[in-house]
């Protein structure tokens, strides 16, 4: 603890703090780890069975996720103050026919799970 | 004397930095197999290899021997190319799942935009892509024609995604250093915020090849260059931290010279190896995973890495820098006699005296 003090102070004096943060020749620049996980499992808010093949996206974001057998979706995004994900049944009558649904979250922690229940057609 | 107080400091810094010798930046060479066969590679890569990818299973049980990583710990996945992994995606969310963020350096030909929302799903937070010039020059040097396409292709993707601590990486060598000016312009016009600019080693494939290895002039020309361009503030450019460069240090980075290979840089290489960047000999290997605990050997062995006075031999013996540079990046070693490939501050100075 005391060493690392030591190391903040030289590393200011000599104004590389920018130095705690590097990179290596021939590697990446450090991640600064600004993304938080989504997760969650899509069901039918009839059947209370997993849908497969939702569209899972997070809106004005290029990615998206499809769900898988067991209606589960996971992945990580950038981390913003809300987000509103979209679920969306575009794959027509191959797993049933749902109403698009959005949420929007507002309450952000660096894990978030969802349980959506979608509404058949 | 404000510059010699920080010039003292940074000293005093780096030592206290040797002393504690955090982990922070982990290199994983999952692969050796590529799907190109570059002029420069420097580590001799090719589409046909000997070498098996390491399996992720065995890197995580590496991983794992490092009990408190640092909240900036990041383990950098690099090869041979990791995008030809197919299980890419698997290998970064797990290594999310055991407490460290990830990042791969790439040639950028198979990054796609299907594949480039796969890698973001996966956690992905930082990238590097390797540009060597614009068209013609590019795919000289990556002997593909298609390369140039492609990369330009990877490069507006990464350059779109605010989440991504991502650069572009340059080795300027014979060739494409009078086009340093066109690449600048292209980057800028693609939004590409920073851009590291490297020279060539003579190592692996590139050690038989004269036409990479820029000259006392041509080295002082591109430095010339980094430092006028990072007054224009456009785009983040610098030289790599390959080298100690004399009196251009701060005019083409933004800290002094330090190699931290050993110090704060690890690597597990594609056979096991414990050692520090991959570019680095491999004679100079400090264990293997295979038979030996990551986290013991970081702790009890890299003695080479952090007590660099073996360095003060050969060109180094009576140099007046030394204390600044301590023998200059360790992958211009190939042993410990001496012997040193590359002065980056000799070239300087006879370039000056000429």
């Amino acid at each position: 603890m005391k060493q690392s003090w030591r190391k903040k102070i030289l590393g200011g004096l000599s104004l590389t703090t920018a130095l705690f943060i590097f990179q290596a020749c021939y590697g990446t620049p450090q991640d600064m780890g600004l993304d938080i996980f989504i997760e969650g499992q899509v069901k039918s808010e009839k059947t209370n069975k997993p849908v497969k093949g939702i569209k899972v996206s997070v809106e004005d974001k290029l990615q998206y996720q499809y769900t898988d057998e067991s209606g589960k979706f996971s992945f990580y995004t950038e981390t913003a103050t809300s987000y509103k994900i979209k679920f969306e049944d575009i794959d027509s009558d191959q797993n049933g026919i749902f109403v698009e649904k959005d949420t929007l979250l507002t309450k952000i922690d660096k894990t978030i799970y969802l349980n959506i229940e979608l509404e058949e057609k | 004397m404000f510059r010699e107080l920080r010039k003292k400091s940074f000293q005093k810094f780096k030592n206290t930095e040797t002393r504690i010798h955090e982990l922070n930046y982990l290199f994983w060479e999952c692969t050796t197999q590529c799907n190109m066969s570059c002029l420069h590679c420097g580590s001799d890569c090719s589409q046909n290899n000997s070498f098996k990818d390491m399996p992720l299973t065995d890197f995580l049980s590496a991983l794992d021997t490092i009990k408190a990583k640092p909240e900036n710990f990041t383990v950098v996945i690099t090869g041979g190319e990791p995008l030809l992994r197919n299980d890419l995606e698997i290998c970064g969310r797990e290594i999310r799942k055991h407490g460290a963020r990830w990042g791969i350096v790439s040639n950028g030909y198979l990054y796609n935009m299907e594949r480039h929302i796969s890698l973001l799903n996966s956690g992905l937070g930082a990238l590097t892509i390797s540009l060597d010039g614009l068209e013609e020059n590019h795919n000289w040097l990556r002997n593909s024609s298609d390369s140039f396409a492609k990369v330009d292709t990877a490069l507006s993707l990464a350059a779109g995604s605010s989440r991504l601590n991502f650069d572009i990486v340059t080795c300027v060598n014979k060739r494409n250093i009078t086009e340093l000016p066109s690449i600048y312009s292209y980057l800028i016009k693609k939004r590409v915020k920073a851009w590291r600019l490297f020279t060539i080693s003579p190592i692996g494939r590139a050690k038989n090849n004269p036409d990479l290895i820029l000259g006392n002039f041509q080295f002082k020309e591109m430095l010339d260059f980094i430092s006028h361009k990072r007054k224009e503030k456009s785009i983040d450019i610098k030289f790599s931290c390959e080298g100690y460069v004399g009196k251009y240090e701060l005019k083409v980075r933004d800290s002094y010279f330090f190699c931290r290979a050993g110090i704060n840089i690890g690597s597990v290489l594609v056979d096991g190896s414990i050692s520090a960047c991959p570019n680095i000999d491999r004679s100079f290997s400090q264990g293997n995973i295979y038979k030996d605990n990551f986290s013991e050997i970081w702790e009890k062995k890299y003695q080479l890495f952090r007590d660099r006075s073996w360095t003060k031999a050969g060109l180094c013996e009576r140099c007046s820098e030394y204390q600044y540079c301590q023998g200059n990046g360790l992958h211009n070693r190939v042993n410990m006699k001496g012997d040193l490939l590359i002065c980056h501050n000799n070239k300087i100075i006879k370039a000056l005296e000429n």
